[in-house]
């Protein structure tokens, strides 16, 4: 509850269109409960054989229902869907503000990329935290008091009826409906995740398992898994139905109750007979608007969840948040020395240290391999020069300034760097290679991927999300040419060439030795003695 | 759309129950209106007790619960049709798949074919869980309607027949409107998320350039301009449901007045019809009303269908294998390539006219730059993709004439990322062999590749749940895992898809060990990377471009092919002699 508070906060930003949407959704809702009252006294009325005029009256006061109706139905719409979509976006930018400084990190602290489509998901799901668990309650409510209200000038006992009948139809069945549902839509999740992961394996697996003869098996057991799924799907869909059902069907005998209720009131004189088919009229009408609360506790849920799992996301940051206040800022026009004294370093949960003790000292100037065999320690050691993880013990130098009082951002605006896993944004090669700065001219580009021996590219060419489209080899030789243009004095290149061949891979070796006479500091892949050596 | 209607059709009965349930429901609200109509008559005109229209009452409310049972039922029926055809849809694209040669990139291929299979199909369910039922219902319901209001005031007839086609003929041109534009958004929509998503997955990267604040604003331009977009397209929809809106209200209105008007001027009708009109009319026009939803709602399981069906129309051309028995004392036999052609879909890659003859217990190794089709290769021997021409035999008869169990029996396959599937350790293993295996034999496989020692130092042991859901494994130690399987199967035939990236020295040399001790009773064929493998090999095969440039032992290309010399020359583990 306290996180949704914070999306509530975050979405009173749009008050303006949150009070139209509300103040529309009234009217409407009230118009519609008048056009029927008044045909409903109309017809009565008629019936009676009044002069004309009244009956005139009466005909243009339903017809100006109508209209107002119709209009300020559109307005609700109107209003509420801006609303929606502001708040969205809303909760975009601020989510992505909360989430910047804690990267990258938050993406060691959760490793599987499918946070990130969570957290893509759970912002989309919250679109239906005002649309349908926000504000239709309370036009709804509105609603009704008011109706309420105006039944109780005729009948009392009829509006008591009437009331109880919102207490149905909106507390009580959408309750215990929401409870089974709750525990439904948990079936349905853990069957879904099942299947996931059997479709997953059967296609991420198939070589495997085609050659170990496993395919049919895996077969059969994906389709048992599909059909599970199915099966709560379809309990799911059921209760869904019966809760509707069921809720229409008690607004279907409250309006029974107003007519016995009323046609007994008539008949011992305690209402006029004319007020009969208008009170029934209203009880059938109000009712209506009742029906899409029934899926209120589902979206209730949904928005919950989603909003409590943002917050477990974003929660915790605080903690890493470095004061900037006193940090100073690495300046490098030049080549930058590294120095390391006694540091080691060891991940939270591995009981085993991951760097032991490590003194080095690289001149400004040098160019430095890190080798080892794989879990070494290479890319730790990296990391903490690039102080994404803060060593245990130790001291790291940068220019003689110690890490701890340069500013994080500051060692990354001077540094080229390559990491294992590079990322590339859905765009064009030209915008990808435009990170490493805005005034690159288009000739400076494709210099830098020639220099990759990725010139058989073009600048427009496309690139799909984390570059998709792209081989890895192609990826590395990509983000090498990035950092060629950013071309700043310490470069730190974590194996940049591992799915490169051989020829290729030296071709960039030399472009890269001849652009940079500054530190570098790379782990090559493993064993190459040809190349500099510490 | 006809797709699905193809679909539907197939579940004839379940529409005759549909229509005779709609019957149902329309007759039950015809009745509600004239319980109703009668009790309020009875009482507000005639003047009569509470005891003479109790039977009213007491059937207003029998319909009432047939009315919502047999909706109940229709809602029901639609939920079994849709859960019947996601079922009978995701069969049919599993067996697709499962008959769909291998990819050159799996990766991104089966990310697409995973959200097919899952989220596609479960798109479909809308279609004929509410969309069909709702069809039929708001089809029946209002005729029913028309032809009572007929029967009771032609005139009332008349003015529904007269106005309700302005309803469908608004829907059209609207839609019609909306459609291009709400597809095109629908598309957006999609790319849009993915940016966002795009975006948070490249943080990292954003920071490392100081582009990360930049990113905030254009996060929170591309929203709103997305939503300015949005509210283009919702707003002719809202004009639509506007639209609907006020015909409908203006056709009740001119219902009513007429109504009243022969009520009063001409007294040609009673109270009863009037009220009962009115009480009749606006369940027509919300029935019209609702049908337009509807049409809208239909139109993602419209997609999804359609996606569906493209992915089975897909054209497949699978490996077609015979059923000759392949002897277990033949293997390892001689295997033979003659002129071997493949060609992936789009043309941009192929192998072209492969000849190479492999002898038993051979060492070869096949080499080449990256992108010169060494595991497309590899994939063709295996017999994961078919040859489009030319052929591969073994023993000299062509490989797809025996039978495909016989073939994948005798054959290990040591990828680079071998897949660890959710489950233990133990079953991971058992995974080589052909038929149950026991502990005992799994575990001393487990010794062989080296992995053994591991395993005990875990406290569930060969129990420990790994893959998806369980205990990581490092690049090392799947290599191991997969080396265990194999030393389970023992097969003929090893195909070794050696890996580039450095594994820890322990893995890099038991690898090198359990291959030396594979091979002993096998054929092995290996995409090597590495010098040593290279140089050990008793063949080499060098391709370049998809073809074979040349063969020969590491000496014999080293002397004669220059391209060989370049590429081996730079070749990390070591200087080449």
């Amino acid at each position: 509850m306290k996180d949704l508070m914070v999306i509530i906060r975050l979405m009173m930003a749009e008050k303006r269109d949150i009070l139209y949407a509300i103040i529309f959704g009234f009217i409407a809702g009230i118009t519609s409960v008048g056009l029927f009252a008044a045909s409903g006294y109309l017809i009565s009325k008629a019936a009676l054989t009044p002069p004309f005029y009244t009956l005139i009256l009466i005909t243009s006061t339903v017809k100006l229902f109508g209209i107002t109706k119709a209009i300020a139905r559109y307005a609700e719409r109107y209003f509420s869907h801006r609303a929606t979509f502001t708040i969205l976006s809303n909760l975009r930018v601020n989510f992505f503000k909360k989430l910047e400084p804690l990267a990258p990190e938050i993406f060691h602290k959760y490793r599987s990329g499918d946070l990130l489509s969570r957290i893509v998901g759970d912002v989309e799901t919250l679109q239906n935290f005002f649309l349908r668990v926000f504000y239709p309650p309370i036009v709804l409510a509105l609603v009704f008091l008011s109706t309420i209200l105006f039944t109780a000038f005729f009948s009392v006992y009829v509006a008591f009826v009437l009331l109880a009948g919102l207490l149905l139809t909106i507390f009580v069945v959408p309750a215990i409906f929401a409870l089974r549902q709750a525990r439904i839509t948990q079936y349905v999740r853990t069957e879904r995740g099942t299947l996931s992961t059997e479709v997953t394996e059967f296609l991420h697996g198939f070589r495997d398992l085609k050659i170990y003869q496993k395919l049919d098996e895996k077969e059969q057991q994906l389709i048992q898994s599909s059909d599970s799924y199915i099966s709560e799907q379809e309990r799911e869909n059921i209760n869904k139905l019966y809760s509707q059902s069921v809720n229409s069907f008690v607004s279907l005998v409250v309006s029974w109750f107003v007519l016995a209720l009323g046609a007994f009131l008539v008949t011992e004189g305690q209402l006029e007979g004319i007020f009969l088919a208008m009170l029934v009229m209203i009880s059938l009408t109000v009712f209506e608007d009742a029906a899409p609360m029934a899926a209120f506790p589902i979206h209730f849920q949904d928005s919950k969840r989603a909003a409590s799992r943002l917050s477990a996301v974003v929660e915790g940051g605080d903690e890493t948040d470095t004061g900037t206040s006193d940090m100073k800022e690495l300046q490098s026009r030049q080549a930058v020395t590294i120095d390391m004294k006694g540091v080691s370093f060891s991940f939270p949960d591995e009981p085993r240290q991951t760097l032991k003790n490590i003194n080095l000292n690289l001149q400004a100037g040098s160019k430095t391999a890190i080798v080892g065999p794989s879990g070494s320690g290479k890319s730790t050691l990296l990391q903490l020069l690039l102080k994404l993880n803060h060593a245990d013990q130790g001291d790291i130098h940068l220019d003689g300034l110690s890490i701890d009082n340069i500013d994080q951002e500051s060692i990354w605006a001077n540094t080229n760097v390559v990491l294992q896993e590079n990322h590339f944004f859905y765009g064009t090669l030209r915008s990808n290679l435009l990170l490493a700065g805005d005034s690159l001219t288009d000739e400076e580009m494709e210099a830098a991927l020639a220099n990759v021996e990725l010139d058989y590219l073009s600048l427009d060419d496309a690139v799909y999300e984390k570059g998709e489209n792209l081989s890895g080899g192609e990826k590395q030789r990509l983000a090498v040419a990035r950092v060629m243009l950013k071309n700043d004095h310490l470069w730190l290149l974590d194996e940049p060439t591992s799915s490169v061949d051989a020829p290729t891979e030296e071709a960039i070796y030399r472009h890269l030795f001849e652009q940079a006479k500054k530190t570098i500091t790379l782990i090559p892949r493993q064993s190459s003695p040809d190349q500099p050596g510490k | 759309m006809n797709r699905l209607g193809q679909m539907t059709f197939n579940y004839k009965r379940s529409i005759i129950f549909l229509l005779i349930l709609s019957l149902i429901t329309a007759f039950a609200v015809i009745l509600q209106a004239y319980f109703l109509v009668a009790a309020v008559d009875q009482v507000f005109l005639n003047q009569q007790g509470i005891s003479d229209i109790v039977w009213m009452l007491m059937g207003l409310l029998a319909v009432l619960l047939i009315r919502t049972m047999s909706s109940y039922a229709n809602g029901r029926i639609g939920i079994k049709m849709a859960a019947n055809v996601k079922a009978k849809y995701r069969k049919s694209l599993l067996r697709k798949y499962a008959d769909t040669p291998i990819k050159q990139s799996a990766g991104g291929q089966s990310g697409g074919k995973v959200s097919v299979l899952l989220d596609t199909v479960d798109d479909m369910d809308s279609y004929f869980s509410e969309y069909i039922p709702q069809l039929i219902q708001t089809t029946v319901i209002p005729l029913v309607i028309l032809i009572v209001a007929f029967t009771q005031h032609i005139n009332t007839g008349l003015i529904m027949i007269i106005t309700a086609p302005f309803i469908p003929i608004f829907m059209v041109i609207i839609g019609m409107q909306s459609k291009n534009k709400s597809e095109k958004q629908q598309e957006k929509l999609a790319a849009f998320s993915g940016r966002f998503l795009d975006t948070l997955q490249g943080l990292t990267t954003l920071k490392l350039f100081g582009r990360a604040k930049t990113q905030q604003e254009a996060i929170e331009k591309s929203s709103l301009s997305f939503r300015d977009a949005t509210m283009e397209i919702l707003k002719v929809a809202f004009t639509s449901s506007f639209m609907l809106e006020l015909i409908s209200m203006l056709s009740i209105g001119i219902v009513a007045l007429e109504l009243a008007i022969q009520l009063i001027i001409y007294e040609r009708i009673s109270f009863f019809t009037a009220f009962f009109l009115l009480v009749l009319v606006p369940e027509f026009y919300s029935m019209l009303k609702q049908l337009g939803s509807t049409f809208h709602n239909g139109r993602t399981s419209i997609g999804a269908a359609t996606k569906v069906t493209e992915s089975l129309n897909e054209e497949i051309q699978p490996v077609q294998w015979g059923d000759q028995v392949l002897p277990v004392d033949s293997m390892p036999g001689v295997i033979q390539l003659n002129n071997a052609n493949f060609n992936y879909d789009e043309g941009q890659f192929s192998l072209k006219q492969i000849t190479a003859t492999i002898a038993p217990y051979q060492q070869v190794a096949i080499v080449g730059r990256s992108g010169s089709g060494k595991t497309t290769l590899l994939h063709l021997i295996a017999g994961l993709l078919p040859t489009e021409s030319g052929e591969i035999t073994v023993n000299e008869l062509p490989l797809t004439h025996y039978s495909e169990h016989d073939w994948f029996g005798q054959l290990s396959y040591i990828s680079q990322q071998p897949y660890i599937f959710s489950g233990t350790i133990a079953e991971n293993i058992a995974i080589g062999a052909n038929s149950n295996a026991s502990r005992q034999a799994i575990e001393k496989a487990a010794g062989l590749a080296g992995i053994a020692e591991l395993i005990q130092t875990l406290d569930e042991g060969y129990d420990t749940p790994i893959g998806e859901a369980g205990r990581g494994l490092s690049g090392g130690e799947m290599q191991r895992l997969a080396l265990a399987r194999a030393f389970l199967k023992k097969p003929a035939l090893i195909l070794f898809d050696e890996p580039t990236t450095g594994l820890d020295l322990y893995t890099e040399k038991i690898l090198q060990q359990s291959i030396k001790q594979l091979a002993e009773k096998a054929t092995v064929i290996t995409v090597a990377h590495r010098l040593h493998t290279i140089k050990h090999a008793d063949n080499i095969l060098f391709l370049e471009d998809g073809k074979l440039m040349a063969e020969g032992t590491h000496g014999e290309l080293f002397e004669h092919v220059p391209e060989y010399r370049q590429m081996v020359s730079v070749q990390r583990g070591g200087k080449a002699e």
